[in-house]
């Protein structure tokens, strides 16, 4: 399984300036967060949508696809459950399915789904070193930007040794999904404690190899990648800045809303 | 040659041996550690030089203080382990006393075993890229380095690649490539290829060869003898303490301290001196050229290819065995592949039967793991089917498999959780709700089978790795499997945790439990295993006799495997011999 998302293609999103990438999805989520009408959305997930096939980054969301299906289709039901306006379509049990739920509900599956889908093209187009230098000239110190790159590169990491110790005990009989909710979270403390003391030994080997190679020996490292601010950066800032205006004005003027104010 | 104990009384430096330590790249004077933790030191007074451009080789069994004298060399002892450091660390004549780790980094490069630890960036050039960042080199001479720095590795070209697409000897390549890429006059390897297929081990152990050319002081930190030939010098490590070194024809003809230290002594040395040919071999050539010499009467040499069948010799017993009725494995036209990936295995047919010991080999990456996991269940067939004792496994229970095949997982420490030794033992038995007089029967047996009964109220975490090794066994054995599969068993064991090993898995299959190994190296496959299953890209390259398939230089070259050097030394004599034993036997028998 490869551990990054990062797919390399010569496209001028890849190209964009660290930090304008970094800008570009705390604009993504500004957008998304000021409204909640699904017919407001589309237009972002469309936008989206192009970006990844202008990108390439499709195999990537091929690879997620059940988990954004996956995502709209539950929030849409739960929100059916607890939001309970507007006159029901059909009489079903627990489930609420009105035009209001539903157009709610969607709205919020399509919200998540946009997140997730800014990070996956974020992470596409965007190497962890850049994320890092792209912190770093928002301000954020090296050590801090650092430790995000090594989140990346330990997650998988884990969760491979997890899988790896879920696999050893169930080989020696042991069932995980025995009793209740308390019983059943007591009953991974056999997978617990070697992925723990794995992590701890790996973090340990880890620290040792980094500082070995000088990590620690300068505040704020020079840096191998060269980043020139070109005019493409200069034009993908105004088209952002120009986005998060729009979805602000949708948002105050109430369009983007459920029921507009 | 010399043989020693500590230097004494050394614990102060006079200028005159400050003007002794400049003509040496790393000199350590009276050194010695004890972890905050320890009972007994883990470098005792130790006093050691290495001169500009030399290599040297240190040796020694787990716990002997290899690591920790290697960690020395850059101040992760004492400023990242914890505990007490005395004595003076030099290097280029310079004291590293108050340094920081990070400040040594370009004066001493580290390259650890672990080589999944050490890579952090997504594509090559970054990573060679990441040290010099560290240091603050500007990014013109970062981008000169670089080139030359994956050259000196063999991987110029492999820039823009992502360090996880790599395999482990070229992982391996990398790390040294990003050490090589700060210029430091010393360089530390520390095990460097414990987790590499043959292949990649030759591939570092080739390069680090090529770095001895150029000129750099070299550390090189191993428990085969056999690699560290080309060393100009060796260094034997016992309990903290230097108890001898000397060039590398003395000391590796010293054989039973070698492995009373825990170090594989050479074959051809075992050969050689098993023979009473009192002489060094440093390679094949040599050792045949010596060993005709003692013995005339020897007909003239053999570089046939394939050896005759009668020469390779056959395993009846195997062929039997996996010709019977009733195999306790059964596996029919296996294919597997993971969702919307290649194939991974393809075609795989295979009998095991009762009593087998079979060794499966091939190179990382070619499907052995995936294959022994069907076995026990962990993965299903895309097609085809595993029967275990005649029935299909999709069918089976969880502890109607584990009755049949335990699997033993390559790091111990990916099961090992109870707070006592008895405790991991009886988890598998609890599992399956066996009544507590049973439990209790088998802990018993099987502690008392892994040598491990007089630690049962022992927190697991303080074993070594070669008894938490066994611990591993001891709690699948628990179950009582009639297949056990042991991934790399040998892993980050010194030699005589390896033979403890082995004696233990060959004893069990003694009592009729078949074994099932996946392994990189070569002799535990020529010494215990009786049939060979060669993998090479997901399909079945092979599956006969040891003999056989090491008299065979086709079958051999496409394993990317090696036979050991006492079956190599045995085929020009016109024999296939299993092991250093064997051959010193069958020469005797010339005689």
């Amino acid at each position: 399984m490869p551990i990054f998302l990062y797919i390399e293609r010569a496209t001028f999103i890849h190209r964009l300036h660290p930090t304008v990438k970094v800008f570009a999805l705390f604009v993504m989520f500004w957008s998304v967060y000021w409204v909640d009408h699904p017919l407001a959305l589309l237009p972002l997930g469309l936008v989206m949508l192009a970006l990844a096939e202008f990108t390439g980054a499709w195999p990537n969301f091929y690879r997620l696809r059940w988990l954004f299906i996956l995502v709209i289709l539950s929030t849409t039901l739960a929100w059916m459950v607890f939001y309970r306006k507007g006159p029901a379509l059909i009489n079903l049990p627990l489930i609420h399915l009105s035009r209001a739920s539903l157009v709610f509900g969607l709205g919020r599956g399509l919200k998540l789904a946009e997140l997730l889908a800014t990070s996956v093209l974020f992470l596409s187009t965007t190497k962890v070193e850049e994320f890092t230098a792209g912190l770093a000239r928002l301000g954020v110190p090296y050590r801090v930007g650092f430790a995000i790159t090594l989140a990346f590169r330990l997650v998988p990491l884990f969760i491979d040794s997890a899988l790896t110790v879920v696999q050893a005990q169930n080989l020696r009989g042991y069932d995980f999904n025995r009793g209740g909710p308390l019983e059943r979270v007591k009953r991974y403390v056999p997978v617990l404690i070697p992925v723990f003391m794995g992590a701890l030994r790996k973090a340990n080997s880890m620290a040792m190899a980094l500082e070995a190679r000088g990590f620690g020996m300068s505040r704020q490292p020079t840096s191998f990648i060269d980043y020139p601010v070109e005019a493409s950066d200069i034009a993908a800032t105004a088209a952002l800045l120009a986005l998060g205006a729009v979805y602000f004005t949708i948002y105050y003027t109430g369009y983007g809303a459920i029921s507009p104010k | 040659m010399s043989d020693r104990s500590p230097a004494p009384g050394a614990a102060g430096v006079s200028p005159r041996d400050v003007s002794v330590a400049d003509a040496h790249a790393v000199a350590l004077e009276a050194v010695s550690f004890t972890y905050t933790d320890g009972e007994r030191p883990a470098l005792s007074r130790v006093r050691f030089e290495v001169a500009a451009g030399e290599m040297v080789g240190v040796m020694g069994a787990s716990g002997a203080g290899k690591s920790t004298l290697a960690k020395c060399l850059n101040r992760i002892v004492p400023e990242f382990e914890g505990g007490a450091f005395a004595g003076v660390v030099r290097i280029g004549g310079r004291s590293l006393d108050g340094a920081r780790v990070c400040e040594v980094a370009p004066r001493v490069g580290m390259v650890f075993q672990d080589f999944e630890a050490q890579l952090f960036s997504t594509n090559v050039a970054h990573e060679v890229a990441f040290a010099m960042e560290q240091v603050g080199m500007e990014r013109e001479e970062m981008v000169r380095r670089i080139r030359p720095a994956l050259e000196a590795v063999g991987l110029a070209g492999f820039e823009h690649r992502d360090p996880t697409s790599l395999s482990g000897g070229e992982k391996q390549r990398l790390a040294i490539a990003s050490v090589l890429a700060l210029r430091p006059a010393v360089i530390v390897l520390d095990e460097p290829t414990t987790d590499l297929d043959p292949e990649g081990k030759a591939e570092v152990f080739a390069l680090i060869r090529a770095l001895r050319e150029q000129g750099l002081s070299l550390i090189v930190i191993e428990h085969e003898a056999e690699v560290l030939r080309s060393a100009d010098r060796l260094v034997l490590l016992r309990e903290g303490e230097i108890i001898a070194e000397g060039a590398p024809h003395d000391l590796m003809t010293r054989i039973e301290l070698l492995e009373e230290c825990g170090v594989h002594p050479p074959d051809l040395n075992r050969v050689l001196a098993k023979s009473g040919i009192a002489a060094h071999a440093a390679n094949v050539d040599e050792a045949e050229a010596l060993i005709r010499r003692a013995l005339p009467q020897l007909g003239a040499s053999i570089h046939s290819s394939h050896l005759s069948r009668a020469a390779a010799g056959t395993s009846p017993q195997d062929a039997a065995a996996a010709d019977g009725a009733h195999p306790l494995v059964e596996v029919r036209a296996l294919k597997f592949n993971y969702p919307d990936g290649p194939p991974v295995l393809d075609s795989i047919d295979l009998r095991i039967a009762s009593g087998e010991f079979v060794a499966i080999i091939g190179q990382n990456g070619s499907g052995k793991t995936t294959l022994a996991k069907h076995l026990v269940g962990l993965l299903r067939p895309t097609a085809g089917a595993v029967m275990l004792n005649g029935r299909d496994r999709a069918t089976m229970r969880p502890a109607e498999t584990a009755a049949e095949v335990g699997y033993v997982f390559q790091n111990p420490d990916h099961q090992i959780f109870a707070a006592t030794v008895e405790d991991e033992v009886a988890f598998g038995p609890r599992n399956f709700n066996l009544a507590p007089g049973e439990i209790q029967r088998r802990c018993d047996e099987v502690l008392r089978a892994v040598g491990l009964q007089d630690a049962r109220a022992l927190d697991p975490f303080l074993l070594s790795k070669g008894e938490r090794q066994r611990l591993a066994v001891a709690s699948v054995l628990a179950l009582r499997p009639r297949l056990l599969i042991l991934d790399e068993p040998t892993t980050g064991l010194d030699y005589r945790e390896q033979r403890r090993m082995m004696a233990l898995v060959t004893e069990l299959n003694r009592d009729e439990i078949a074994i099932v190994m996946i392994t990189h190296t070569p002799w535990l496959v020529a010494e215990y295993a009786r049939r060979v299953v060669l993998i090479r890209g997901g399909r079945k390259l092979y599956d006969g006799g040891v003999r056989e398939f090491l008299a065979s230089d086709e079958l051999l070259a496409s394993s990317s495997f090696r036979a050991p050097e006492a079956t190599e030394l045995s085929r020009r004599f016109g024999t296939v011999a299993l092991g250093p034993d064997e051959l010193a036997a069958w020469l005797a028998g010339q005689r």
